[in-house]
């Protein structure tokens, strides 16, 4: 079947709401496929068609752990996700902190030095 | 029903600091480039800045593991010091726009809105509303399971994942 291979970014990659459940899962703890499969009650195939994308974009890492293959998230790859996530109050309250840092900075600094 | 309303997100703040500082804070580049990034660690250049009316700024955000964010801002009003109205974007380097956001559905044009009131001669209350502008039904229901998120982030899941990313930070 000459199919072409999708290729992903981390942003495609969790745009698929299936991929964020199994992230969500596999941040409170690395699993098989098998525990994978019962936490979420979806078939084994298709459990395992999002993890190999979640690997491909590296958000996923394979370890074999005896006879299994464990799956853990490399959070690290998340990071840019993240700021967009939350990005109003994360990424704007984080952003206000900053200027209320600043300003008591500048400030603090002497009040002439601004207009 | 395409007048579908959407209750903007609202953060309100108070700042340590007479109203047309702060308002200058969002509008002046000697200032911006020294606040304007969400955590500690990241650093932020504006390569342009056209803030007024109908103007247009583009700034880089690099974060603290090196990721680069390009973010163009259109200005709908400047009105110093009361009220700052803007729609921001994800871009390139050319300030073009990219639809980068992994939520599907995302509203393509969100609205800021800042007012800026006094307290008194030191101290300023900033009012910030972030809304989609003229949404789709699609747009709403996204902004919407987002909002629903914010408060439980992805569920323990991303509460764990923030707590990791946060001992990687110190």
């Amino acid at each position: 079947m000459a199919r072409t291979k999708t290729t992903y970014d981390v942003f495609s990659a969790i745009g698929e709401p299936k991929r964020r459940v199994l992230i969500e899962q596999l941040v409170l703890k690395e699993m098989t496929v098998n525990e994978l499969v019962e936490k979420v009650q979806w078939p084994q195939p298709v459990v395992s068609k999002h993890l190999g994308v979640l690997k491909q974009v590296k958000i996923v890492r394979e370890k074999k752990n005896g006879r299994h293959r464990v799956y853990r998230i490399q959070p690290e790859e998340l990071r840019p996700i993240q700021e967009w996530m939350h990005q109003f109050e994360k990424y704007w309250g984080g952003t206000l902190d900053q200027l209320d840092h600043y300003l008591n900075n500048i400030q603090a600094r002497g009040k002439n030095e601004h207009e | 029903m395409n007048m579908s309303k959407v209750e903007p997100s609202v953060i309100k703040r108070q700042f340590n600091a007479p109203r047309q500082l702060v308002f200058d804070a969002w509008t002046k580049v000697e200032h911006l480039n020294h606040w304007m990034f969400p955590m500690q660690g990241c650093t932020c250049e504006f390569v342009s800045a056209d803030i007024r009316d109908n103007g247009s700024s583009l700034h880089k955000i690099t974060m603290p593991n090196g990721h680069e964010m390009w973010l163009y801002t259109k200005y709908e009003e400047v009105n110093s010091p009361d009220r700052l109205v803007f729609l921001q974007y994800m871009s390139n380097q050319e300030g073009e726009i990219v639809h980068a956001n992994p939520v599907p559905n995302w509203p393509k044009d969100m609205l800021a809105t800042l007012t800026f009131e006094d307290i008194d001669e030191n101290n300023t209350q900033l009012t910030f509303l972030w809304e989609p502008v003229d949404p789709t039904e699609e747009e709403i229901k996204a902004f919407e399971e987002t909002r629903a998120q914010h408060e439980s982030g992805w569920g323990a899941g991303m509460a764990q994942l923030e707590n990791y990313l946060g001992s990687l930070d110190a």
